[in-house]
């Protein structure tokens, strides 16, 4: 058996906010080809015809202020470029279009294109060439926050392309509800980032089962004390606010939240884990939702639908939606110190529904039920049962690594 | 090993409790208020939510319902004698979240207006 595989215990994802894979991790195509990122071939029409090209421009705040669209209907117009007819191909030509709807600003529409540089992401941009980088992981729905964040907890969003979370009484348990009433019993954990964070999984978990979460504080304390339950799920700071202990930057990189408070908040992730005890049997996935409407050039690919449908009402977009296709790409990053450094995953699809399939089959081998989304997406971990296909273990190192880097938070 | 540095951001032009508050967070005040509307009276905060228009007011309608589920929780557990580790008795006043912050200052976030 693989030594990365038979010493895993803990499995930890690091779910941040709405920014798309060529606007952080593009540039590092310059640094390693197989990195699919910006090239100077790619466009978007603005509305005045002229071709706005991808540049390395990005800011850490104030660029994309209003909040890009990211709705049902807006996220229709970026993949598809405006073409409504039946049998429509997907371009990925409609963002500029998509940001101009909202102020009516031919320049201020063209920023929707911008990407950050290597230098300017250091932590992020680090993982992603120290470790392993998906070149096609996807949001799971082309649509907004809560319905792709229910995907990672649920496999399923229960049809809903909206950011409605009241899922109550639906047939599929979150990955927590399994773990815990697993037998043997199993440990989970969602840590937000304070109460005034708070989490985005209120109505079915917070509501009614508050022994699963816990603080970012308190996540610290479980690396340092070998404490971690089997699965963690961490949500960054949403929000600006006051504390006890001086002024929260919110850290979930939201547009239009500063980038650089995201970067030190995953550093600090990392850095926790890597401090710990834990770190010979952790690994760290850190993944964004979704793409906030920002740029990116791959066309997301058609996949199992699920067993639900969201109306034409619903979607807004006068068509009815199968769940049968994917959301715009978005980072993703693998860490563990049994990934070989450079390693970029190529070839294989995963969406937020991999998370809830990995957690699955690495900790419980089978659930049942699941959703059709859920039991059809990729795994990021293979289940430490034999054979294990070594063209897919990612914890493929025959010894630990002793270079991987820290990051001075 | 590397070390790699880690600019921080400067806190006083990044933070901005003023922000209109985006569609995220309104989504969050509105499920935490159907979460509310299932407590106890006395836990609830009688918060007008539609009177929420910063993010810093959202802050402030956030911490005092999510205290407010944790309070109902544990006053739940007592009754009937269980015990229910929460993540509001784990959060002691010591404890910190390390991230991009300035100063000390006690919770002052501008409250919505309350009926």
């Amino acid at each position: 058996m693989p030594p990365g595989l038979d010493n895993l215990r803990h499995i930890v994802v690091l779910m941040m906010e709405n920014r798309s894979f060529d606007h952080m991790l593009g540039s590092l195509t310059a640094v390693d080809p197989r990195i699919d990122g910006v090239t100077d071939q790619l466009s978007n029409p603005d509305t005045t015809g002229a071709l706005v090209k991808p540049q390395p421009l990005a800011q850490f705040q104030g660029q994309l202020d209003p909040d890009p669209d990211h709705h049902f209907p807006a996220v229709d117009l970026q993949i598809f470029g405006g073409d409504t007819s039946p049998n429509r191909v997907a371009n990925m030509q409609g963002f500029v279009k998509s940001y101009f709807n909202q102020q009516q600003d031919v320049g201020h529409a063209q920023k929707i294109m911008y990407y950050f540089t290597e230098q300017q992401l250091p932590v992020l941009t680090t993982l992603a060439l120290e470790f392993a980088v998906f070149n096609r992981w996807f949001a799971s729905i082309p649509g907004p926050t809560i319905c792709n964040r229910a995907f990672a907890h649920y496999g399923t969003s229960f049809g809903r392309v909206d950011m409605n979370l009241l899922y109550v009484n639906e047939p599929f348990k979150s990955i927590y509800d399994r773990l815990i009433n697993a037998n043997p019993k199993h440990t989970a954990k969602l840590y937000y980032y304070d109460t005034t964070s708070s989490t985005m999984e209120i109505t079915n978990l917070l509501e009614n089962q508050p022994e699963l979460f816990g603080t970012y504080p308190q996540f610290l304390t479980d690396c340092s004390t070998s404490n971690l339950p089997d699965y963690s799920f961490i949500e960054p700071n949403f929000n600006d606010h006051d504390s006890d202990s001086g002024e929260e930057v919110a850290s979930d990189q939201h547009p239009d939240h500063n980038i650089q408070a995201g970067e030190l908040f995953i550093a600090s992730v990392y850095n926790a884990i890597k401090a710990s005890p834990l770190w010979p049997n952790t690994a760290l996935l850190v993944v964004y939702d979704e793409h906030g409407g920002i740029y990116d050039h791959v066309v997301p690919p058609a996949c199992t639908p699920d067993q639900f449908t969201a109306s034409a009402n619903d979607t807004g977009t006068g068509q009815p939606f199968a769940f049968d296709r994917l959301g715009v790409r978005v980072p993703a990053i693998l860490i563990s110190p049994w990934i070989p450094k450079g390693t970029v995953v190529d070839g294989r699809i995963f969406d937020h529904a991999s998370i809830p399939a990995t957690i699955t089959k690495f900790f419980l081998r089978d659930y049942s039920p699941r959703s059709p989304r859920e039991t059809s997406a990729d795994v990021f971990i293979e289940p430490n049962v034999a054979p294990v296909d070594p063209t897919r273990n990612l914890l493929s190192l025959a010894a630990m690594r002793d270079d991987c880097p820290d990051f001075d938070v | 090993m590397t070390l790699i540095h880690v600019p921080r951001p400067d806190v006083k032009s990044a933070m901005n409790p003023n922000r209109p508050v985006n569609a995220l967070l309104k989504a969050q005040v509105q499920h935490l208020h159907e979460a509310e509307r299932n407590l106890p009276l006395r836990h609830r905060t009688d918060i007008y939510i539609n009177a929420i228009k910063t993010e810093g007011e959202a802050a402030e309608y956030i911490r005092r319902v999510t205290e407010a589920i944790h309070e109902a929780h544990e006053a739940a557990a007592a009754k009937h004698g269980r015990g229910i580790a929460i993540a509001a008795a784990a959060e002691g006043p010591g404890d910190k979240a390390p991230g991009a912050s300035r100063g000390k200052k006690k919770s002052k976030g501008k409250r919505a207006r309350e009926t």
